[in-house]
């Protein structure tokens, strides 16, 4: 139990009278895609929200790499490797593709006020790398040549495909991907899956919310089941599609 | 008057509003604050200036004072500008503008009250004419004009400029990918108003002379026009938004010494001031001047090398 990479214990989120999660406990090992499926509202978007410090949990407990981060905010969190990339796009549309590449970069030298004026060589120095690395991530997304476009003017399954671009350029220790693969034709995102597992096996662990079931328990290593703020199951792929709890989660009970 | 030195008095205010504009165009522009109490720190500026020259400090240390107490009360207004969504936080500094104004208008311990006080000139130079003391006037606004500019510059084109376009653009998603937004708005307001701090300084100087009704909220919507119209998010277009804006006000106050209307001519300034604004909103969003990318070296070379690499497959 205690060599899960994120642990979650017991947290529950509620917005009025409505728990969105209600004591969901589980644990992501380290390596490896873990997925997490579940019908329409059943909390996984407000668990996802939750472990990234957009909303604080009314309780219940959650660690990542052994620290307790119910308290940090997003940005702390992200300094630490857990990074997310949003289901609906948040793209700063009016900056070019690069550009948000680019301030997605973990450990910059220029982006505080005096480095940026003072240090001006240093940054320059690693910015340099850094456009390489944003260009192969790009390129794996088939965004390349948009680069210097700006982001607003790319359509909505290459927005999807920049959102999880951005992502990996934080270099992520876990990165929490809600629904990568929606709105993105099939082929490319089977294409994604198989560049996301290729990272999983180079230390970055992925959390994903998936709709799409069959590239999901193709790719992923284990599977928590969600219903109702809960997690009513969780184990590996070929188990779990023969679970009946997973069945009653998405066509509810007969 | 001499018509020279009515030009040159035109020089004079174009560098001093091409700060305001320049401030306010980092905040607004680069970081989408709307600072809608830029007049504020226009005043702290200017009072500071007056009364530390009043007891013989020398002129720069005035300038710099007041842009300290500016940048610090710029922090302080940071603070609620965390919590309130940009339309409040327009509303809460324009009042603490106002409020400022009316304090240093009835509490006449401070600087006079209504009379204002006098300010001596930075540089005295024996027996020059006031052309001269102009011209003096002129080297001093430009050099503080152009530190400015090159600040706002070199920030706008750094991962920093990056980030506050991000900011500006989506802040919880700049939130999420590492930047404390808090932070980035504290800086922004900070240099913001230490920029309009010294304006404020050259300001007094120029004029010698400081009084509450200098400080109208009007000053505010004028920087406000120069950004909107030189296109916000460039500091070019922010001193060219300044330079139109100031001949615009200055040649209409001409005109309406020769002008008989049914109404008070300097109210048609406003209503001409107003009308710009809806025109530009209108019919050119974006400003005269778009947007500038963000330029780094690095940047630059790789747009080079992909554009000779498209040349040859073509």
């Amino acid at each position: 139990m205690e060599e899960g990479l994120l642990r979650i214990r017991e947290v529950s989120k509620h917005f009025g009278g409505v728990y969105a999660v209600n004591g969901v406990s589980l644990d992501v090992k380290e390596g490896g895609i873990c997925g997490l499926v579940g019908p329409n509202g059943s909390g996984k978007s407000t668990l996802f929200n939750t472990i990234l410090g957009i909303h604080r949990p009314d309780g219940g407990n959650i660690y990542f790499n052994g620290n307790c981060i119910n308290c940090l905010a997003p940005h702390q969190i992200y300094a630490l490797g857990l990074v997310n990339a949003f289901q609906l796009p948040r793209l700063f549309y009016q900056m070019s593709v690069l550009d948000n590449m680019l301030v997605a970069a973990r450990g910059q030298q220029g982006d505080k006020l005096l480095n940026s004026l003072f240090l001006r060589r240093k940054w320059q120095e690693q910015e340099k790398g850094l456009i390489e690395e944003a260009l192969e991530i790009l390129e794996l997304m088939e965004l390349d040549k948009w680069a210097f476009s700006l982001a607003g003017e790319l359509s909505g399954g290459q927005r999807k495909l920049l959102e999880v671009a951005r992502a990996l350029m934080a270099k992520p220790t876990l990165l929490l991907l809600d629904e990568p693969a929606a709105g993105i034709n099939p082929v490319l995102g089977r294409k994604m899956f198989q560049k996301l597992e290729d990272l999983s096996r180079n230390g970055t662990t992925f959390f994903i919310v998936e709709h799409r079931l069959e590239i999901l328990f193709e790719f992923a290593s284990w599977i928590y089941v969600m219903d109702r703020g809960k997690t009513v199951v969780g184990g590996e792929p070929e188990d779990i599609s023969e679970e009946p709890a997973f069945y009653r989660a998405y066509l509810g009970e007969e | 008057m001499d018509p020279l030195l009515y030009v040159l008095d035109l020089i004079v205010f174009i560098g001093i509003f091409g700060i305001l504009a320049l401030s306010l165009n980092l905040e607004f522009g680069f970081a989408g604050l709307a600072n809608f109490g830029k007049v504020a720190f226009f005043l702290i500026g200017a009072y500071t200036y007056a009364l530390l020259s009043q007891i013989g400090v020398p002129f720069y240390l005035c300038l710099i004072a007041g842009a300290t107490l500016s940048a610090a009360f710029g922090l302080l207004i940071s603070l609620p500008a965390l919590r309130l969504r940009a339309d409040y936080l327009a509303i809460a500094i324009l009042t603490f503008g106002e409020i400022l104004r009316l304090i240093v208008k009835s509490e006449s311990w401070i600087a006079g009250g209504d009379w204002g006080i006098s300010v001596s000139p930075a540089i005295a130079i024996s027996g020059g004419s006031h052309r001269v003391d102009v011209l003096v006037n002129i080297g001093l606004v430009y050099f503080c004009l152009l530190i400015c500019f090159v600040i706002a510059q070199l920030l706008a084109n750094s991962p920093y400029g990056r980030v506050m376009r991000a900011v500006r653009e989506d802040e919880v998603a700049a939130e999420a990918l590492g930047k404390n937004r808090a932070r980035y708005k504290a800086q922004v307001l900070m240099l913001g108003s230490a920029m309009a701090g010294i304006a404020g300084g050259l300001y007094a100087q120029y004029l010698q002379y400081v009084l509450p009704g200098m400080f109208m909220p009007m000053v505010t919507f004028t920087v406000w026009i120069m950004v909107l119209l030189g296109g916000p998010a460039n500091n070019w277009g922010a001193v060219l938004g300044a330079v139109l804006v100031t001949l615009f006000d200055r040649g209409t106050n001409i005109a309406k010494d020769y002008l008989t209307l049914p109404i008070d001519p300097s109210n048609l300034q406003y209503i001409l001031f107003g009308a710009l604004i809806i025109l530009v909103l209108l019919y050119r969003p974006q400003g005269l001047l778009k947007e500038s990318p963000i330029k780094t070296k690095a940047l630059e070379s790789v747009k080079r090398e992909r554009s000779v690499v498209k040349g040859k497959g073509s």
